[in-house]
């Protein structure tokens, strides 16, 4: 399935990846840093390169993609997160602390059905209170379902409810990752 | 400035309270989770930006608020995995909920 030059970029991605993590933490460019920075993300990149990269290795280095990821973000989910922080602190602070829990299964959008794509729905749906994934699953036909615990139903139709949980997130998230 | 940076000290530390009183209040494993997902998001959020922003406003180095924005980070990437961890394991351990799910599609299907 890999070629030998497929294996070299995935390496070379993750190596990029790791080597500006490294930067990010160490905030220094003496020539020490550097080459101790080197070695580790030369060698975390071969182990770790055929896990993080599958195809396309460039993918992400790319300046819309990358603003359009910090623009999701810095706004968009900060604005859902702060919503969803508010109904939250309501529940919890009203004295009955009545709510209705429950499992639905939610389809993923055809705009988003790569691992990654996933990944990050699925992680910004637990990253809101009041909603976490508890499994993605995919069905014969290739389709992608979130199983998502949602601490008070307003919605047992499982489109509508997909589109409150997720709607604006995973049109955002389509525009980054396929 | 130093009124911003006590604001967001104050709604950091507000909704760090909700989570902790959800914690206590909630009666089963899943209503404490999402609870205490307050905490690892608009808690942290206010803090570390008020950190930044303290930082900024005394003439702190570029390195303290860039780990402040790491710490951040990897608070945010870390959170949900184990929170999706907590939860599946405690459905699949057979954890009942204090209160009937009104839906279970997770059930019905039961994948794997």
């Amino acid at each position: 399935m890999q070629k030998p030059s497929s294996k070299f970029l995935a390496w070379l991605s993750a190596f990029i990846f790791c080597f500006l993590f490294w930067l990010l933490l160490t905030w220094s460019v003496a020539p020490r840093e550097l080459i101790l920075g080197g070695v580790v993300s030369a060698i975390v990149a071969a182990f770790s390169g055929r896990f993080l990269i599958h195809h396309q290795a460039f993918y992400l280095y790319n300046p819309v993609r990358l603003i359009v990821l910090i623009f999701y973000c810095a706004i968009i989910f900060l604005w859902e997160v702060i919503k969803a922080n508010f109904a939250m602190a309501k529940l919890v602070l009203s004295p009955r602390l009545k709510y209705e829990a429950g499992i639905l299964r939610i389809p993923a959008s055809d705009k988003v059905q790569s691992e990654y794509g996933l990944a990050m729905v699925s992680n910004c749906i637990t990253l809101t209170p009041g909603t976490i994934t508890v499994d993605v699953a995919e069905d014969e036909g290739g389709k992608n379902y979130y199983y998502v615990h949602w601490i008070d139903v307003a919605e047992t139709d499982r489109d509508k409810a997909g589109e409150a949980i997720k709607g604006r997130m995973e049109r955002w998230i389509g525009r980054i990752w396929k | 400035m130093r009124i911003a940076i006590d604001i967001l000290l104050g709604i950091g530390v507000f909704f760090i309270l909700v989570g902790v009183l959800g914690v206590n209040r909630m009666p089963d494993v899943f209503g404490r989770l999402q609870a205490s997902t307050c905490i690892a998001t608009m808690g942290t959020i206010s803090v570390v930006l008020a950190g930044i922003l303290y930082a900024v406003s005394n003439g702190g180095e570029t390195v303290t608020y860039v780990k402040l924005a790491v710490l951040l980070l990897l608070v945010m990437g870390t959170n949900p995995i184990s929170n999706h961890a907590l939860c599946k394991a405690a459905y699949k351990m057979g954890v009942k909920p204090a209160r009937e799910l009104v839906i279970d599609d997770y059930k019905e299907d039961d994948p794997e």
